[in-house]
């Protein structure tokens, strides 16, 4: 039995790029239906129930690239939208006592930073103007629907170069560049490519503020829920429960999408935020794309991430990091680090040293644990998207090597976890359909039009994987609307 | 990898004939380029009957229940159409539609194709066929073909007790005298081509050598062939064109190559046919011949008129029935009229320094009928 529906347009995927296409759209005057294959909205920014009341980011747990024009013109602020953490620091824990804490105040990263090394801590105030300004101009490309790469020495030096070659021709302590390389670390750092995500972290702003870190106040659910009612202050119909198994196509042309339970939706406009691969190699079976295209989408990126969230019975005394622990503590001994785990994760083996960052979202927001426990989230990068064996079995390994490494680096807190969720990248695919994709530099300088609009028309692509890099933003979901609008 | 050179199946009869001891390689098989003078077998395979050993073609056997759902997607033909014994020419194009390569693909039955080519694609056609689960063998080593060309071709096979009955773009299976054997005419030139196991290659070279001695068979080289593709307008990877390695490589262009007509219209699902017709809107050259002034070839050199660059030769022979050196030309699509003269630069010779510039003209293609349509 199918029952038919149409609408003007049609979204794919309630992640926040498919309800910020959504709420465009429907702005721009389309009648919206946004189709969610669970049973709630949100994709990587869920906030669930861990132990005893305690609310932890499953996915991701800090915003770092939301895109300001979006929080702006959906109002999500007026909708809910609040920070608990408006510019978190930033700060390396390394074996031993060895600390390095950067913030925005530059004297006071400069004297930490001179801790390991004097020369840096003169440097560092000179590379963040030159990132930061650097970043600026890249916004033109990176945050505009029609912005062109207009050609720049430096930016194109950075674009070859890998972010251990720009970080060594910086700073010489390998605390520093181990630190600032997380950013990067989507990549390894001798890849080119990698000093440009750098870059791209440096041109985004969160809360007014650039390059700045923030975590919103519920954890990152809160942002879905401001979405949503964004959406429905914009007349966006939202389907739960409802899986485009495949996308209808007539002379290459996009016409709608049938769903799992039988039901055909006629639209004429499809933005799919959805990866690349599954929109087009699954949903459109291929339809339209050369050979080489669909065997480079079905070449899986070998390297993924994975997600502990741990909920704490109370927090070990922790040494000079009282503010560093309301940001990022990233673990990682040094540059070559990054390179041995994703050599590693490349080999299909679970890295020797994870590349992990921590953040304990409690020490901002209180409410979101019983008084007197906490919530950490741990995001471990640079792991094989598929094992030996299998990632079921490799489970309770891989999280102990990570439980030992936490231990390590904030000695006692292994002993307070009271429940644990381990989210291997296999439960990230299955869950929240989150896919690694590999980043090229002609990806990353492309513009808009180029990585949003496939070879079927009237079908778009909308999220993370239509973005520079993938992050949690909403800027593909607004500029994918915007040429989608255009077009029509 | 390092590629090994392979001798052909033939090895030991064109070694025994190759007078000249001139070898050179084609898909890094060793081959004659001429066994005594490559003009006087280009002219016997225009007025009597050559033979010329197909050893560097590479072969293919595609199979599997979603073999034509592969050709279909993978060539500018539509493999559906194609009854079995029955062949058709045609191209396979990056996604950007610039030309990889080109074949002749015959059926033997629903789910098995026979492809043939000048040029092997490997990874392409690996790629491909993995998509759609196909297998894919390769039996270049294994199959091996000789073609008879000339106007007393079909005489020679009906001598040699093969009967020589068969329409063009198509092949039977026969059985000769103990040799299973495989009859067919694919060839540019008009001939046949006898295809066997490697194993039997000397017994099949040795009875077609003494069926064709009355009627003057001689062997023919890879120069000689090199003249008489020439002259037929042929086009051949790798001697006249770069094939696209990039996936998305929109050049060269099957227009700028003459390859157009390789194209079926009709079918409208084969890889690249957007980049196809992008580019076909915009061609500005067009595959062309020039007669040069001249008796010295001039491969790859600049066509000047105007005293501007305005196209340029690919590969350059003499042509022993034309008295006259020749080449395939891309020119801009104003001068292509046959009869435009233009200017070219010689290559440099051994006796002398001086630039030596010559004159060509602009003729049509082919420059010569096939030396099979000369039968008697």
């Amino acid at each position: 039995m199918t029952t038919p529906q149409s609408c003007d347009a049609l979204v794919i995927g309630g992640g926040v790029n498919g309800l910020t296409a959504a709420a465009y759209l429907a702005r721009g005057g389309k009648r919206t239906l946004l189709v969610e294959a669970r049973a709630a909205a949100g994709g990587l920014c869920e906030t669930a129930p861990l132990s005893d009341g305690a609310l932890a980011p499953m996915a991701a747990h800090a915003f770092y690239a939301l895109d300001p024009r979006v929080l702006k013109e959906l109002k999500l602020s007026r909708h809910g939208l609040k920070f608990s953490v408006r510019d978190a620091p930033l700060s390396l824990l390394r074996g031993g006592a060895d600390r390095l804490v950067l913030t925005r105040d530059v004297r006071a990263s400069a004297r930490s930073i001179a801790t390991h090394s004097k020369s840096d801590a003169e440097a560092w105030p000179r590379y963040r103007n030159e990132m930061f300004a650097l970043g600026r101009t890249m916004r033109a490309l990176w945050w505009n629907a029609n912005g062109k790469f207009v050609a720049d020495g430096v930016v194109e030096r950075i674009a070859r170069t890998g972010a251990s070659a720009w970080l060594d021709s910086w700073f010489e302590s390998d605390a520093l560049k181990a630190l600032l390389a997380f950013d990067a670390s989507l990549l390894s750092p001798p890849e080119s490519g990698s000093a440009l995500l750098l870059l791209w972290h440096a041109a985004q702003e969160m809360c007014g503020l650039q390059a700045a870190v923030a975590f919103a106040a519920g954890g990152p659910g809160a942002l879905v829920t401001a979405l949503m009612k964004a959406c429905e202050a914009a007349g966006v119909e939202i389907r739960t429960n409802a899986e485009v198994t495949e996308l209808t196509i007539q002379g290459g042309h996009v016409t709608g999408a049938r769903l799992s339970s039988g039901d055909i939706v006629a639209a004429p406009l499809a933005l799919s935020s959805l990866s690349r691969h599954t929109s087009l190699s699954q949903l459109a079976n291929g339809t339209a794309l050369g050979l080489a295209e669909r065997k480079a989408l079905n070449d899986k990126f070998p390297i993924a991430e994975a997600k502990i969230v741990l909920a704490l019975d109370g927090l070990p005394e922790v040494r000079d990091a009282a503010g560093a622990l309301n940001g990022r503590l990233i673990f990682a001994e040094r540059l070559e680090s990054y390179v041995l785990a994703h050599a590693d994760a490349r080999a299909g083996r679970i890295p020797q040293e994870p590349i992990m960052e921590v953040t304990i979202p409690t020490m901002g927001d209180p409410d979101l644990a019983p008084q007197g426990k906490h919530v950490a989230s741990v995001l471990v990068r640079s792991v094989p998207r598929e094992i030996p064996g299998g990632w079921t079995a490799a489970k309770a390994k891989f999280a102990a090597k990570a439980l030992a490494n936490l231990d390590s680096r904030i000695p006692g807190l292994v002993n307070h976890v009271i429940a644990a969720e381990v989210l291997t990248p296999e439960d990230l695919s299955t869950r929240y359909h989150m896919e690694a994709e590999d980043l090229h530099v002609s990806r990353m300088l492309a513009p808009w039009p180029q990585r949003v609009q496939t070879p079927i028309s009237g079908l778009f692509l909308c999220g993370a994987g239509a973005d520079v890099a993938p992050a949690i933003s909403g800027r593909a979901g607004r500029i994918a609307a915007t040429i989608a609008i255009g077009k029509r | 990898m390092i590629d090994t050179l392979r001798a052909s199946a033939f090895h030991a009869r064109t070694a025994a004939v190759n007078r000249s001891n001139a070898w050179g390689t084609r898909n890094n098989v060793t081959l004659p380029t001429a066994y005594a003078n490559a003009n006087d077998e280009a002219l016997a395979a225009r007025t009597r009957v050559a033979l010329t050993d197909l050893g560097a073609r590479w072969q293919l056997m595609l199979e599997g229940p979603r073999v034509t759902e592969l050709l279909q997607t993978l060539l500018t033909r539509d493999a559906i159409a194609l009854s079995p014994s029955h062949a058709f020419k045609a191209l396979w194009l990056a996604d950007g539609g610039g030309v990889r390569g080109a074949a002749v693909v015959g059926r033997f039955g629903k789910e098995s194709f026979w492809l043939l080519s000048a040029s092997p694609d490997v990874e392409w056609l690996g790629m491909a066929a993995a998509y759609f689960d196909v297998g894919v063998r390769d039996i270049s080593a294994d199959r091996c073909g000789l073609a008879i060309i000339g106007p007393y071709a079909g005489v020679t096979l009906e001598a040699a007790g093969v009967q020589s009955n068969l329409e063009p773009l198509a092949f039977r299976k026969a059985s000769w005298r103990g040799l299973e054997v495989l009859l067919s005419r694919f060839g540019e030139h008009g001939g046949y081509e006898l295809w066997c196991a490697a194993d039997d290659a000397v017994m099949v070279w040795d009875r077609i050598v003494l069926a064709g001695a009355a009627f003057g068979i001689v062997p023919v080289g890879t120069i000689a062939m090199d003249a008489l593709d020439i002259e037929a307008g042929v086009p051949r990877p790798h001697r006249d064109y770069v094939p696209a390695i990039d996936s998305s490589a929109s050049e060269p262009s099957p227009g700028s190559l003459g390859l157009a007509s390789l194209i079926d219209p009709e079918h409208i699902s084969f890889n690249g046919r957007k980049g196809f017709l992008a580019t076909a809107k915009g061609e500005t050259r067009r595959l062309t011949g020039v007669e040069l002034d001249s008796d010295c070839a001039a491969p790859h050199t600049a066509l000047i008129a105007d005293g501007r660059v305005r196209g340029r030769t690919l590969s350059s022979s003499y042509s022993p029935s034309l008295r006259r050196a020749i080449a395939l030309a891309q020119l801009e699509k104003e001068l292509d009229r046959p009869g435009t003269r233009l200017s070219l630069t010689l290559p440099p010779s051994i006796d002398s320094t001086a630039i030596c510039v010559a004159q060509a003209t602009v003729a049509d293609l082919p420059f010569l009928p096939s030396p099979y349509s000369c039968a008697p």
